[in-house]
């Protein structure tokens, strides 16, 4: 039986439904799961959302918030009934500021709303995930949302300044970039509506390129383009989007939308943007390292319309393939960029040992796969193969160093695949976080973790074997959690109030930590300890085309993360190992360009001041060519700790060991 | 049997339960829906409205009859099917679910069959006196309306407030007169007159008869009963199937390949269709497929028109059944583009304005909603004159433009055109 609203219809009159139509069609989103709820609330303001949720909290009855249900991993299913949030009616884009290039959206909006509103300002929002007519930009921030154009201009993480959410406590909070502490706005984003709902969202928007062509390439094989696709990388362009398509999805494209593409194993599709000579230097280079990758027919679109009909097969490329059979399942597996060719080869032999039919369509500047496997979800046992594969390709692409989530999300399908990516105490922190902000755990409860006592599988990350100095440290601090003994850790003390150095004693530092531990050419990243000097790891990069994306500063690499003086340093951050107090070690994030698995944890440790973790390590994404860095940074400034972070304090530090000068009255 | 069963889709002819899981609730075709784009509301999309109908083909609904709402919503616009990547075709469906689920009274089914079928006469006869009634007056109609309310049926009392032309003579009886439209061997097209062009806008059948002449010469009136689609979506298939025996005899008595026009689009597309009601009769089903060939949408017609006659901004709006009932985007415009002195297209100018047959008078509220933001978007574009070719579009933009934005006008597609036409002989 569903619960009784009768009490919440009367809070929001004319605002809930709980009939069986509406919790019928409530129960979906565009994966195969379903579960229905008691109801659901269609939220026109954030205070109808607030006290929907306090309703909800009062009487410990779960929710779940929805923008358009285009979620394609079950992310707003309401798995334990309760009340569906609905934010389809808070939809609308309150305004644009085009100087300041920033547009205020309510949760509901639809991403090509917004972009319609930009327009006549010359600007876009860069994040375009292929549902963009439809989805809402409150979906794109609960999913970390990305699309093609991420390859240049990154993921919806790069894109919001700020947010209003209703916690799951009911009440109401704003976080922004501009906050002191670490960053809980990037614990937000990705959050799958776990965390906090939603309500509006000051969003970034990107200045219209004055010129855009596209380049089509075909190729003998998906190992060539891929290849090609690295070499454009390594060459310091940076392509507004790199597209990439299989044999069998060129043929659907074909039989569907006619747009006369070339009969290959393989098809390229890139745009790039600039002006004038820039553009055409660029164009120069693609063109030249496409025929050096052995290009078998090379197409130019110059303008608008040339471009629009190359591209239309691309944009159709869906619907082509939905049309082949009554399901398709999306994977949504990420690798770094030069494992590519291993990852397709890989994902064809697991389609072909489940004789699961599969086509493969990838963002490939930026190592996303989206392998498209078909069935009938009527026909149990073919429903379960495609699913099987699919899991099988998600864990090859973890042993290939990459990830099980791109842009789609966790949601309940890929939870159990969790676990090849995390061992259990990462997990375990991960859920610590969730009941920091949601002890009840009511806010869209059994999402994105495997559910305790869920058999798991075993971790197959590659193991990344700690330096000597880092195992050190590790012991200390294990030595010290195992006597419950208190202790500070700094870098080079460079940023830390003079009073507190001196006053401290016996502290650990990560100075020791000085290793760049792998500097991969081909993906450019780089993974360097946390006690490296920053004007040291910059000197060894910089001189041979690897630039580090993080301006110059005195003190360790560590250092500057944690004390996040300037609001860019997030920008390249791709993964950290950190060290809790407790001793347990976890490898956060990974080298691949786009992952949504787990919270956003490095993101939200930037400004944290040691307070919560200490970096061991991080991977950073270094580009061709030099980036736009700020010259003198500001002395970053002690922060005051709000109630949100003394939770994650809790969460992380449970015994209160690291760095309890940061509590004490200054 | 109360449903079709089978469906013809863009995928192949399909049994209903295979058509409906070929959604597999993308949700692309969200922002297509009208209702769902109006109220936010799963169960008025049309991702919605399919996963109603396929739980309860599963039988996974405890009391199918909370669907009510859901399904009779639906305004058949199929603008959905426009936007879903494998073209479900959602109304058709919700069609189907109508009829399994809610079903119609016997009485009235049986009225709708005879005023359709035995006696299509009675019908103008009582159009005609519900004209009559109209004219004598304000008090005279507040009085019937208040009285049509009583009796429970709000749609007729809505339709009644809806409607201001009252014309006094039917089309039909007009065109009967008509010798130049007798049937022949040199009649080059028939005329398939809508009951909206018969009853409520003999003027856009002439305008339509006017385009037909200068384009392809000397045809003929085909004297037809109504396309059925009225009973399709309200009433019973029997009726609809009987209504299209009469109509596919009737063209094939004149033992002409000549094509067929029809100037509501509701109609058009509806007669195209008629293949689908025969999917289990295979002699009837060769003979609508040949009729249905020959059907076209009177906006196929490739009309001369003198540039830039019509004055003002023009603007269309696509009639659902154009647009999304036959693919027709591109050819309603040529003509009226080159006629205008300025067109401007309006923002989504193929969202259903919320007329749809009888949509206006059974769901007042919603279709008020979608009208109002019709309109909105005609006025944000400045235009002068709004063109349509469904009847029941013509009825309801009527009202909301005087109601909205009197500064704008709504014609038929065929009297825009027929205003501008080239070398007419007037």
């Amino acid at each position: 039986m569903p619960r009784d609203l009768s009490s919440l219809k009367r809070l929001l009159p004319g605002r809930v439904y709980d009939g069986e139509a509406d919790r019928l069609t409530y129960a979906y989103d565009a994966s195969l799961e379903r579960s229905r709820p008691d109801g659901a609330v269609l939220a026109r303001r954030e205070d109808d959302v607030a006290l929907a949720v306090r309703w909800c909290a009062e009487r410990r009855i779960p929710f779940v918030v929805r923008g358009a249900g285009t979620n394609l991993s079950g992310g707003c299913v309401p798995l334990r009934g309760g009340v569906v949030v609905s934010t389809a009616r808070m939809d609308r884009v309150l305004s644009v500021d085009a100087p300041s290039r920033e547009a205020l959206v309510e949760p509901g909006a639809v991403n090509l709303a917004l972009q319609k509103r930009l327009e006549p300002h010359h600007l876009f929002y860069a994040p375009d995930p292929a549902s963009y007519r439809v989805c809402t930009l409150g979906g794109n921030i609960g999913e970390n949302a990305g699309g093609p154009r991420c390859l240049r201009y990154g993921v919806t993480a790069h894109h919001v300044r700020a947010l209003d959410a209703v916690m799951p406590d009911g009440s109401i909070a704003h976080f922004s970039l501009e906050d002191e502490g670490p960053e809980l706005m990037s614990l937000l984003i990705g959050s799958e509506g776990t965390l906090g709902l939603v309500t509006k969202a000051w969003l970034n928007c990107v200045p219209e390129p004055p010129e855009i062509v596209a380049v089509l390439a075909a190729f003998r094989s998906i190992e060539e383009s891929v290849a090609c696709v690295a070499a454009i990388v390594a060459s310091g362009v940076l392509p507004r989007d790199m597209e990439a398509m299989d044999r069998f999805t060129l043929d659907c494209i074909e039989a569907y939308a006619h747009p006369g593409y070339p009969q290959a194993e393989a098809v390229l599709l890139i745009e790039l943007e600039g002006e004038g000579a820039g553009l055409a230097l660029q164009l120069d280079k693609v063109r030249e390292l496409c025929s050096r990758h052995g290009t078998l027919e090379l197409r130019l679109a110059k303008d608008a319309a040339e471009r629009d009909r190359l591209w239309e097969g691309r944009r159709s490329a869906y619907a082509a393939l939905t049309r082949r059979s009554t399901n398709v399942l999306v994977e949504d597996g990420v690798v770094p960029r030069s494992r590519l060719p291993e990852a397709a080869r890989r994902v064809r032999a697991i389609a072909q040992a489940h004789q699961s039919p599969s086509s493969l369509l990838f963002h490939a500047g930026d190592g996303n796969l989206h392998p498209h496997l078909f069935f009938d979800e009527r026909d149990r046992e073919g429903t379960a193969r495609a699913h099987r594969a699919g899991q099988e390709m998600l864990k090859a692409c973890v042993e290939l160093g990459g990830s099980i989530s791109g842009e789609h999300g966790i949601g309940i399908e890929k939870r159990a695949a969790m676990g090849w990516l995390f061992p259990p105490e990462t997990l375990g922190l991960f859920r610590r976080i969730k009941a920091a902000f949601d002890p009840e755990n009511l806010a869209n409860p059994d999402k994105m973790f495997p559910l305790p006592g869920e058999p798991l599988p075993a971790p197959v990350r590659p193991a990344r074997p700690c330096s000597p100095a880092a195992q050190a440290l590790i012991d200390a601090v294990r030595e010290r959690a195992a006597e419950r003994r208190p202790f500070s850790l700094f870098g080079a003390r460079s940023k830390i109030l003079k009073a507190v150095a001196d006053r401290e004693k016996g502290w650990l530092t990560t100075r020791p930590l000085s290793a760049i531990l792998e500097l991969e050419r081909e993906d450019f990243t780089v993974t360097a300890e946390a006690g490296i000097s920053l004007s040291e790891l910059k000197s060894r990069l910089d001189p041979e085309g690897f630039f580090v994306p993080l301006p110059v500063s005195t003190g360790t690499l560590g250092g500057l993360l944690a004390t996040k003086p300037w609001p860019g340093v997030r920008d390249g951050i791709l993964g950290m190992r950190v060290l809790l107090p407790d001793g347990t070690v976890h490898d956060l994030g990974g080298k691949v360009m786009k992952n949504v698995a787990g919270y956003d944890v490095p993101r939200l440790l930037l400004g944290s001041w040691g307070t919560l973790a200490i970096l061991l390590d991080v991977t950073l994404r270094l580009s061709p060519i030099p980036p736009e860095l700020p010259g003198e940074l500001p002395k970053p400034k002690l922060p005051r700790m709000v109630s949100w972070h003394r939770r994650l304090k809790r969460a992380f530090d449970p015994q209160a060991l690291l760095n309890g000068w940061f509590e004490e009255p200054r | 049997m109360k449903s079709l069963g089978r469906l013809r889709t863009a995928l192949g002819e399909r049994s209903d339960y295979d058509a409906v899981a070929q959604c597999s609730r993308c949700g692309y075709c969200e922002q297509a829906c009208p209702t769902y784009k109006a109220t936010g509301r799963e169960a008025q999309s049309a991702r919605g409205r399919n996963q109603i109908v396929r739980q309860f083909l599963e039988g996974k609904f405890e009391d199918p009859s909370s669907a009510e709402e859901a399904l009779s919503t639906c305004l058949l616009c199929g603008a959905c099917t426009t936007a879903c990547p494998a073209r479900v075709p959602t109304p058709d469906l919700v069609l189907e679910a109508r009829r399994e689920i809610l079903g119609q009274p016997e009485w009235a089914r049986r009225l709708l069959r005879h005023l359709l079928v035995v006696r299509p006469d009675l019908l103008a006869k009582a159009v005609r006196a519900g004209f009559a009634l109209k004219r004598m007056g304000l008090a005279g109609l507040a009085a019937k309306t208040g009285l049509l309310r009583l009796l429970g049926l709000r749609a007729l009392a809505e339709a009644d407030a809806h409607v201001k032309e009252t014309p006094e003579r039917t089309l039909a009886e007009a065109l009967r007169e008509d010798a130049s439209l007798r049937a022949g061997p040199d009649a080059a097209w028939s005329y398939f007159a809508a009951c909206g062009t018969n009853f409520v806008f003999p003027r856009v059948g002439l305008a339509s008869l006017r385009i037909l002449h200068r384009v392809h010469g000397r045809g003929a009136f085909l004297d037809n009963p109504c396309c059925g689609l009225l009973a399709f979506n309200y009433g019973d298939l029997e009726t609809a199937r009987e209504l299209a025996r009469l109509n596919i005899q009737r063209w094939e008595d004149r033992r002409s390949d000549a094509p067929v026009f029809a100037d509501c689009s509701s109609c058009a597309a509806f007669l195209k269709s008629y293949p689908q009601l025969f999917l289990r009769d295979p002699a009837w089903r060769e003979r609508a497929e040949a009729f249905a060939a020959r059907v076209k949408d009177i906006v196929e017609v490739e009309a001369p028109v003198r540039p830039g006659v019509l004055p003002g901004l023009v603007t269309l709006h696509d009639s659902c059944r154009a647009r999304h009932g036959q693919g027709l985007f591109k050819e309603p415009r040529a003509a009226v583009k080159a006629a205008a002195a300025a067109f401007a297209e309006m923002e989504c100018s193929d969202d259903c304005c919320g007329g749809a047959g009888l949509f206006a008078f059974k769901h007042p509220e919603l279709s008020e909603e979608l009208l109002r933001r019709k309109i909105g978007h005609a006025k944000a574009a400045g235009a002068r004159t709004v063109c349509a070719s469904g009847t029941s579009c013509l009825i309801q933009l009527a009202r909301g433009l005087e109601k909205y934005y009197p500064e704008g006008r709504v014609v038929h597609w065929s009297e825009a055109v027929c205003e501008a036409l080239d070398g007419s002989d007037g």
